[in-house]
């Protein structure tokens, strides 16, 4: 008997070793390993054996009959790794992939959606309102009446306007927002308003009558000047990823008292002077000031009840300063040559 | 405004450099558009008298000066005319180096010897004026040195006054007050001083009336006699070109120099021109005056005007009459000094188109209280430099301002700045500025002069209060809010995920301006419709706001098409839709294009629609709307403006459940397209905003795994006639019931004899088993079969 599986060892490792393919090894698996298989013969006839025979040609069985099926998975990994023509499969990998088109987010998109989620992440809500609006919103309940030399600062795309109702116009700034906010709500609250605004004036690479600001208003009870410094710097440092410095010198705005100009510490040079700054280590960035009590009264609230800031800067300028556009037109140009870039 | 650095330093005894003080107002006060540092002039330029001029031996044009420049005698070639023997010049002599690198060296001119030049204003980088050599005061002794005579160390700073703060810091004494105070000293300057002597001076001979006193608030008049009318001294036409007036005579430049000065303007009339009796009225309808620069203005009641009975003789406030003006023959005048109402100066410069330095002050106010005090400068400066004499004085003063207190709050301050300033501190800061504190407990009271116009409220004054203390010592505090999570905002949360959505299948998002014009409206089906319209458009290309964002998109193709062969673009923008009421309808739209590059393949017929339909889909399901449908728009083919949409290949997508239009999905129509130079197919769609997320709100539900497997098969079939795909796949689902589980077109193929072949899988399963072969076999004859008796479609061999 052990000379029979001895034998049947020897044969199935030489033919094993000769098989050529896979087919080839499926056959010599049944042949060896199969029910029918005169190895599986001897193990069904195991149980007709002395115990002490058993004991021997058992184990001897069950190690060859593992040995053969190890063979065997080795020989078919081997022969499966030779069926396939690999020079013939060779492909030059540098042939460019295929092009996939793929969408571009405008950057004033782009850079509204940062400038929220951060405003969002403090608390901010986000308010909105007409692009058209009333002389009144735009300028009067904004502390700027007809006829106030301040309105020059604004110039303003008026709407032809035939029914003698109140005058409109396309909005000058975002500010209107903040009456019709809080016409309708009472401090404390924190909000921001984005949106669309126009001037008009001539275009250049430098001037656009479309452009889109962002500003935001906290009024509580005791709302400082510090409150607002804090928070541009967190807004900046945020939107840079890096830390960065306010600056406020004085202004003027009719809606706020004090106004401020403010700049933020250079978000290229880290103030050591470069052509962004114009070697000054700052950048010109908006305005800001705390509420003047004029707005609060046009809006409902009593005079002298609640303290506020309100800021606003534009888009375009955080964009051209972070990514060095030389010409505003190109926002509103619809060239894809350079949305495709964002 | 443009400021004499010397002449500040002067008034406020500031010791800082120019950079210094820019700095100073920049951080606490004003913005600084520029400093312009006069070159210094060479001390090898000097003061010569012309002693002799003979003609060049050699040249026409030329001339030969001998000149005495003190130690000695030189000749010099020249070649201006405007020299006479006696006057004084400037000369630079052999070794000066004049602005742009130029060396003066011995030279011979045309065979004769020149030993220096006689200068002209430009060359010394005084000006641009190249009329001929300077003529200097004949006063002015000769060899003293150029720069010393015209104070060339003088440099201009230009500051940006706030709007604010015109009335008052655009003149030398109050800029200069602002940077003593700024520098923690009160101006000393005899302001209060300048006060008119009333009981030396005799009355106006000439009667003045004013109309009332809200056109004109005070009116201040001065009768000077016997003047020499005649070019300013040298420091005057220094002060004045270095803040960028032009010298004029010197009555004129002594009111010019007063404005600068207090910042009052002033006029002067030519006395002998002008009738006894003055009014100062408004306009009458039509009437007309001839102003300075020689125009010709016609007049309305808006418009402040000075006048005799008969005739016009200035507009008040904003420019002087042409018949009135002083000029060299003038002896006698009249100086005015005044304020006028602020509001209607404006609406006068901006309704006249006319702007002036004096237009600019008044309309934003002026201290009622500064009139006075301009007349007795001005009357000082041209009895010494034009022998005048003061013959009269009149002042018309009906308004006189109440004395202004504003309570100011100590704990408030502390409260809006964000930073305990000492009382000791805030009491400097406002009595350098000129104010004074009249009570000194928590609550003050305090007095603002009346030049500072602006200061009116509590929040005024601590703003002076913070400016000057410095906005850098303020620290950034985080304020106390409640912790709470901010209100969302919906419409905008689906406008970025919409937007997102878009993106990854990639559209690119442009942005195009909210006006076009009325040949634009022809495009996208909405000439004649009525459009919101400006009033005063930048120019006539963008006088409508729009109506739809398809102009917009179709530029965008067309200029892009120039660089790209293939691209999908939206655009979400607002549109403004005319309403009854007072504001336009603002309505947010979703709107793209699509243009694919099938380059030279046969394509299928309407290909780039299905193709644009397919991407359209994937957009509308990410949004959560399965259950829409397409269904096909008929649109008559216009007349005079081809449509939009293409007559034949656009599709209304609809809700399944309630047949609510949500959107449209088309191809441009190609003749509207011809018109834009656009020689490609191009898909559009377009929805409104609010619509798309009111519907595509809605949590979705998890549909369990099946269970059992599903198999799919193939189904060619062959239709004689034209079918609608759409009632095919209906057709398919309702023959083979509830074991279909989805049914799919994957071919559609037209034959040249109208026929046309379709290919769809077919997907089929059962909730509680596995199909069977013979059941999937059952329904598809089923399916078949009944497709023959419906459509007379055959299965394709």
């Amino acid at each position: 008997m052990e000379e029979k599986i001895r034998k049947i060892k020897q044969e199935a490792f030489e033919e094993v070793g000769k098989a050529k393919n896979l087919d080839e090894l499926s056959q010599l698996k049944i042949k060896y390993l199969g029910r029918k298989s005169a190895f599986n013969e001897i193990l069904k006839s195991l149980k007709d054996l002395s115990n002490e025979e058993k004991k021997i040609i058992g184990p001897l069985a069950n190690s060859v009959k593992s040995e053969i099926a190890g063979f065997l998975e080795e020989t078919e990994r081997l022969l499966e790794i030779k069926s396939f023509d690999w020079a013939a499969e060779k492909i030059d990998v540098t042939i460019p992939g295929q092009k996939i088109r793929r969408g571009h987010l405008h950057p004033l998109s782009m850079v509204r959606n940062e400038i929220e989620d951060i405003f969002t992440a403090m608390g901010f809500e986000i308010a909105d309102g007409p692009e058209i609006e009333t002389e009144h919103y735009n300028f009067d309940a904004l502390n700027i009446p007809k006829d106030h030399p301040a309105r020059d600062k604004w110039d303003t795309f008026w709407v032809k306007n035939d029914s003698g109702k109140e005058r409109t116009l396309l909005r000058t700034h975002t500010s209107p927002v903040q009456v019709r906010f809080m016409e309708k709500n009472k401090p404390p609250f924190r909000i921001i308003s984005p949106g669309k605004c126009f001037r008009n004036e001539a275009t250049d690479a430098r001037h656009e009558h479309t452009f889109y600001q962002f500003e935001a208003l906290v009024v509580g009870d005791d709302i400082n000047v510090g409150h607002f410094k804090f928070i541009a710097q967190q807004f900046f440092s945020s939107f840079f990823k890096k830390e960065i410095d306010v600056r406020v010198r004085p202004s003027y705005f009719p809606f706020t008292e004090p106004s401020f100009e403010f700049d933020i510490s250079c978000s290229v040079c880290q103030q050591k002077g470069c052509s962004v700054c114009s070697g000054t280590g700052w950048l010109e960035v908006g305005g800001a000031g705390m509420v003047n009590q004029e707005v609060f009264v046009a809006s409902g609230y009593p005079r002298g009840r609640y303290q506020g800031f309100a800021w606003g800067f534009g888009l375009e300028r955080l964009l051209i300063l972070r990514h060095r556009i030389d010409d505003i037109r190109l926002f509103h140009s619809g060239d894809l040559r350079f949305i495709n870039q964002f | 405004m443009k400021y004499s650095y010397s002449w500040l330093k002067e008034l406020s005894g500031s010791k800082k450099t120019v950079e210094e003080i820019a700095e100073l107002l920049t951080f606490h006060a004003f913005e600084i558009e520029g400093i312009e540092k006069n070159e210094k002039i060479s001390d090898q330029v000097v003061v010569g008298e012309i002693l002799e001029i003979q003609p060049h031996p050699n040249a026409d044009k030329l001339q030969l000066t001998r000149v005495n420049v003190g130690k000695k005698e030189l000749s010099i070639v020249c070649g201006a005319r405007n020299i006479q023997v006696g006057n004084k010049v400037p000369v630079a002599l052999v070794g000066a180096k004049l602005p742009g690198n130029f060396e003066i060296k011995e030279a011979e001119i045309r065979g004769v010897k020149s030993f220096g030049m006689l200068c002209a204003e430009d060359e010394l980088g005084l000006g641009d004026d190249h009329g001929g050599i300077l003529i200097l005061d004949q006063d002015l002794e000769v060899g003293t040195f150029l720069s010393k005579v015209l104070e060339l160390d003088d440099s201009v700073i230009e500051i940006d006054v706030l709007a604010n703060r015109a009335h008052d810091a655009l003149s030398h004494v109050g800029m200069a007050r602002e940077i003593a105070a700024l520098e923690g000293r009160e101006i000393d300057y005899d302001y209060d001083g300048l006060v008119l002597n009333w009981k030396k001076t005799p009355k106006m001979k000439v009667s003045i009336k004013v109309e009332d006193g809200e056109i004109c608030s005070r009116y201040g008049t001065a009768y000077l006699e016997k003047l020499e009318v005649g070019p300013s001294p040298q420091w005057l036409q220094n002060r004045l070109k270095t803040c960028g007036l032009r010298p004029i005579n010197n009555v004129v430049d002594a009111t010019n120099y007063v404005m600068l000065e207090l910042g009052q303007p002033l006029h002067a009339f030519d006395a002998d021109k002008i009738d006894s009796k003055i009014q100062i009225r408004r306009a009458k309808k039509g009437e007309q005056l001839k102003i300075l620069d020689g125009s010709v203005k016609k007049l309305s009641s808006q418009d402040i005007v000075i006048a005799e009975a008969e005739k016009v003789l200035a507009l008040a406030g904003v420019m002087g009459g042409f018949d009135s003006g002083v000029n060299e023959k003038t002896k006698n005048i009249i100086l005015e000094a005044a304020n006028f109402n602020p509001a209607m100066i404006r609406r006068t410069r901006t309704g006249l188109g006319i702007s002036s330095d004096a237009a600019l002050r008044f309309e934003k106010g002026l201290d009622p209280n500064l009139t006075e005090k301009a007349l007795v400068r001005v009357v000082e400066i041209l009895e010494h430099i034009a022998g005048a004499e003061l013959v009269g004085a009149g002042d018309q003063y009906s308004q006189k301002p109440k004395k202004k207190i504003v309570e100011l709050k100590l704990d408030y301050v502390e409260s809006l700045l964000g930073i305990k300033i000492s009382e000791n501190e805030i009491r400097k800061i406002l009595e350098n500025l000129g104010l004074v504190i009249e009570k000194k407990a928590k609550n003050w009271k305090v007095e603002v002069p009346t030049f500072r116009l602006d200061l009116e409220t509590q929040e005024d004054l601590i703003e002076e209060i913070g400016r000057v203390y410095g906005y850098e010592k303020i620290p950034a505090i985080a304020p106390s809010a409640p912790l709470q999570i901010p209100k969302i905002n919906p419409e905008r949360n689906f406008e970025r995920k919409l937007k997102n959505i878009l993106v990854a299948e990639g559209f690119s998002e442009v942005y195009n301006y909210a006006f076009y014009e009325e040949k634009d409206t022809e495009i996208a089906q909405i000439h004649g419709q009525k459009h919101v319209e400006l009033a005063n458009s930048l120019n006539s290309w963008q006088n409508l706001m729009r109506i739809s964002l398809f102009p917009g998109l179709l530029k965008n193709v067309r200029e892009n098409l120039k660089n790209f062969k293939e691209f999908s673009i939206f655009e979400i923008g607002r549109i403004y839709c005319s309403s009854e009421d007072i504001l336009p309808l603002e309505k947010k739209r979703l709107s793209g294009i699509f243009v694919f590059d099938f380059g030279k393949k046969e394509t299928k017929k309407g290909g780039e629609f299905f193709q644009a339909k397919g991407y359209l889909d994937n957009v509308l399901k990410n949004i959560g709307l399965e259950s829409h449908y397409y269904h096909q728009l008929e649109i008559e083919a216009d007349q005079k403006y081809p449509n939009l949409w293409h007559p034949g290949r656009t599709s209304e997508i609809k809700l399944e459940n309630s047949g609510q239009k949500i959107g449209v999905l088309g191809e441009i129509n190609p003749a509207l397209l011809k018109k834009l130079d656009i020689e490609k197919k191009v898909i559009g769609f377009d929805f409104d905003l609010k619509e798309l997320s009111q519907i595509s709100q809605g949590e979705m539900e998890y549909q369990p795994l099946r269970k059992y497997p599903t198999v799919m098969r193939d189904l060619s079939l062959v239709s004689p006639q034209a079918v609608k795909v759409d009632d095919i796949l209906s057709s398919i689902q309702a023959l083979g019931g509830s074991l279909v589980l989805d049914v799919d077109l994957f071919d559609i193929f037209d034959f040249e004899d109208g026929s046309t072949s379709f290919g769809f899988h077919v997907v089929l399963g059962a909730d509680d088993h596995t199909l069977k072969g013979s059941e999937i076999e059952d329904i598809l004859k089923k399916i078949v079969e009944g497709l023959e008796k419906e459509y007379q479609m055959t299965i394709r061999s």
